[in-house]
């Protein structure tokens, strides 16, 4: 009678402090970020629940036992505390659904290799990183050129691609899609350095009038206005040399007479043809 | 007294040694972060970019370990940016409106760089950095321990620094 | 005692009073001597005490107060207007009884360092004092016309405080190191140059350099400051030379170069000509650059800046010279200008080139 007297306030106390112990918090099994996420909790009586995690700090009184909800907008790792005890969880981001498309310049030479950078950071709905590989589409295109297109997989929430600059000058769209989600970026493809630079004088009532024909690159875009071509012209007397800018496709200068005279043009590194005015070899 | 006057000399000296050892010490109260730059691109990683990238980050932990522990939001706007800068400042909020703080013992990160982009504006890297967590309400120690975190990180250059934009917590990496 | 003492410092204040007044001509003046009477002049145009100075011409009726004013003392908002004269050293070359020729030296402080000019004047005697015949600068009248500005002009917006992170800005425009030459001059390391606008873009450019010595060590650091045109429009090739006074060049092992360019407004006027440029020598038998600068342009150029590039026979550069010219380029009138060159390199001179900077008050940002 004894011993099962014994026995039993043994198992009385084995069972207290079971439960005792037992009063705690569990991990969710699968928790997205924007989702309500359920954290089960198991013991009895009342409990001050401690939630720290990313963007999060929170402080609730809870009934041991039940499941509590909280709303996690964040992925990563959060801590829960009950009674000291503590249980970590992850919160994974959810799909897709926004990008951060950085294109880059903002202005590139036509017709050059690898010139034009596009790099995607991929994020879900309320701004976390999508690490899961994830197909990204990017699109470069500028009205009267080829197209371009490329797939890229990202990786790690990254997806990046060089391109070219098409042949043609103006303004080039490129997009980067993910899914149903698109970011336009604008890139201006401007005309290269100049090519074929040519000039031809005219006599004036004061001296002589230089002028270029209509400057452009070698992919036939016009060089635009303002840029500077530089008129030399070298004689026995001296030299004179006028800075002149594209107006509507065309440099020109007026320079003063000239005997026994060339008459040279450059523009940035590029030089152009030689011309010899006023008599005299 | 004309004895005691090398002695003084060695004593005043003594103490301007540990003065000056104290506030350096101080000065450079950074966690340590240990940088590899060998596996980014497509862009390779210039020196002083790779020493920016390093001091920032640093800055920027110490920031954060500051800014959870004080309950300080201003002290994170020089080193985040973006969507880090508005996680760190909500959580901060959520402490202080329930009386609660964080507090960390950095001891150190190795930290990888995975991607610089070709233009040079953003870098992404992984952290694995030790540390020892405490969470407290008030002065009581809610639970304490000591673990490796590992963390998605993306910087982006600012106006004379690197700043944080995300910093995201991410399971453990296979090498 | 008291009293004596008032009587003291009233006539020694009655004395100073008086020699303030009739030292109209500044306490140095000799009117009696052709260099005295060039260095009152002088004094008075450094004092712009015009009246006084005007009393000293002799040619009063070739020339009336305000232009004497306008020509000694600036005008049109050139550096003249803003500059004072520090020094006059004044040298008779030739002399008799009733006219002398006087070369002056002159050293004008302005807000961009000294400028020295040299100029010879006549003096003639006038009863017992000389006085000076002012050169009368005859200017090419320009008929009144309109002038149509149809130049291009470039504004800029940037991005919002609000724009999502990977919205673009503008880039500030490509620019390139196209040539560098370092040379030792008067103990110190000079670098010199050629910079390149490549964009389509105008940009505020300037050119910082370091040195780096044999241990590694950085032992200079420095800006090519106004030795470079900043504003450069589209393809525009400018000059530039960083100067690192006291630093042996044999003490450098390494340059590190590094271009800056902004992004900025601007406009693609004015376009000035530099016609007639020649090497000649000048009055002191120094080697000099001179030529004509023209304003094409319908606004008036207040500070011109001219930068030469000098370069070799394997079209390496050798020196940039610069200079500012005190007088405003007024529309479409020729202004001449004068740049020092080197004597040590002048032999090895085989070409060069000339640039201007335009600084004016009233032109909005080009």
């Amino acid at each position: 009678m004894r011993i099962i007297q014994y026995a039993l306030m043994l198992a009385i106390c084995w069972f207290a402090a079971y439960v005792a112990r037992a009063a705690d918090v569990q991990a969710p099994s699968h928790a997205v970020a924007g989702n309500d996420v359920s954290l089960p909790t198991s013991g009895s009586g009342n409990a001050t629940l401690f939630v720290f995690g990313p963007g999060t700090a929170i402080k609730k009184e809870v009934r041991l036992g039940d499941h509590v909800t909280l709303p996690l907008k964040r992925a990563g790792r959060y801590s829960a505390i009950v009674n000291g005890e503590q249980v970590q969880f992850d919160v994974a981001a959810a799909a897709p659904s926004d990008i951060a498309f950085l294109a880059r310049p903002s202005r590139v030479p036509a017709d050059r290799k690898d010139v034009i950078a596009g790099t995607v950071f991929l994020f879900d709905n309320n701004h976390n990183l999508v690490t899961s590989p994830t197909p990204v589409k990017f699109d470069l295109m500028v009205e009267g050129g080829q197209p371009q297109s490329r797939h890229v997989q990202s990786k790690d929430g990254v997806a990046y691609i060089k391109l070219d600059s098409g042949r043609k000058a103006g303004p080039a769209q490129f997009v980067a899609t993910v899914g149903a989600k698109s970011v336009k970026r604008v890139v201006e493809e401007t005309a290269s350095d100049p090519c074929n630079l040519r000039i031809h004088a005219t006599p004036n009532k004061d001296g002589l009038t230089v002028e270029t024909d209509p400057v452009k690159d070698c992919a036939g875009n016009p060089v635009p206005d303002g840029t500077i071509v530089t008129i030399t012209a070298t004689s026995p007397k001296g030299r004179s040399t006028v800075d002149a800018r594209i107006k509507k496709g065309i440099a020109k200068a007026d320079l003063p007479p000239l005997q026994n005279a060339t008459v040279s043009v450059a523009a940035g590194v590029v030089m152009g043809n030689e011309i010899h005015v006023g008599g005299g070899m | 007294m004309k004895r005691l006057g090398p002695y003084v000399l060695i004593a005043l000296v003594i103490v301007a040694c540990s003065w000056w050892i104290v506030v350096a010490q101080a000065a450079s109260d950074l966690p340590k972060v240990d940088l590899n730059v060998n596996a980014a691109g497509p862009r390779p990683v210039e020196d002083t970019t790779e020493q920016a990238l390093q001091r920032d980050y640093a800055r920027a932990w110490s920031s954060m370990e500051i800014a959870l522990s004080q309950n300080r939001a201003d002290v994170l706007d020089a080193d985040f940016v973006g969507v880090a800068l508005d996680e760190l400042k909500d959580r901060v909020n959520q402490q202080q409106q329930s009386g609660l703080h964080t507090r960390y013992v950095d001891h150190g990160h190795k930290l990888q760089a995975v991607f610089y982009s070709p233009e040079g504006s953003a870098v992404q890297l992984r952290d694995t950095v030790q540390l020892e967590v405490q969470y407290l309400d008030g002065d009581k120690v809610l639970h304490s321990e000591q673990r490796t975190e590992n963390y998605t990180v993306v910087m982006t250059a600012g106006e004379n620094r690197w700043k944080v934009r995300v910093l995201q917590a991410a399971a453990a990496q296979p090498e | 005692m008291g009293r004596i003492l008032m009587i003291v410092t009233i006539v020694v204040t009655v004395l100073l009073l008086a020699a303030g007044t009739l030292g109209a001509h500044g306490s140095s003046a000799n009117l009696s001597t052709p260099d005295g009477v060039v260095k009152a002049l002088f004094e008075d145009v450094g004092s712009k005490n015009w009246k006084a100075a005007y009393q000293l011409l002799s040619n009063k009726n070739a020339i009336d107060l305000p232009t004497f004013i306008r020509q000694a003392g600036g005008s049109d908002g050139d550096l003249r207007m803003v500059s004072s004269i520090t020094k006059v050293t004044p040298k008779i070359l030739r002399e008799s009884d009733t006219e002398a020729q006087v070369r002056t030296d002159l050293q004008w402080t302005t807000a961009v360092g000294a400028i020295y000019g040299t100029r010879d004047l006549k003096t003639v005697k006038d009863g017992k004092d000389w006085k000076v015949e002012w050169p009368v600068e005859q200017q090419a009248k320009v008929p009144p016309q309109v002038i149509p500005v149809n130049f291009l002009r470039w504004d800029i917006v940037t991005r919002g405080a609000d724009d999502d992170w990977g919205a673009q800005n503008v880039d500030a425009p490509r620019v390139r190191i196209v040539s560098m030459n370092a040379v030792e001059y008067e103990g110190g390391t000079v670098i010199l140059g050629e910079i390149v606008n490549e964009d389509t873009v105008p940009g505020f450019v300037s050119v910082n350099a370091s040195l780096v010595g044999k241990d590694g060590k950085t032992i200079g650091e420095e800006s090519s400051f106004d030795k470079i045109s900043h504003i450069l429009l589209p393809k525009e090739v400018s000059p530039f030379r960083v100067d690192f006074p006291g630093v042996k060049l044999s003490a450098v092992k390494n340059v590190r170069m590094q271009p800056n360019s902004l992004l900025v407004p601007a406009s693609a006027d004015p376009t000035i000509g530099v016609l007639n440029q020649r090497f000649e020598t000048d009055a002191n038998g120094r080697k000099v650059l001179r030529g004509e600068m023209i304003n094409e342009s319908g606004q008036t150029v207040n500070i011109p800046h001219v930068l030469a590039t000098f370069y070799d026979n394997s079209g390496k550069v050798i020196w940039v010279s610069d200079g500012y010219v005190d007088h405003a380029l007024l529309p479409r009138t020729p202004q001449s200008f004068t740049l020092g060159l080197r004597p040590d390199i002048a032999d090895k001179v085989q070409t060069y080139r000339v640039t201007v900077n335009t600084y004016s008050i009233n032109r909005q940002q080009g």
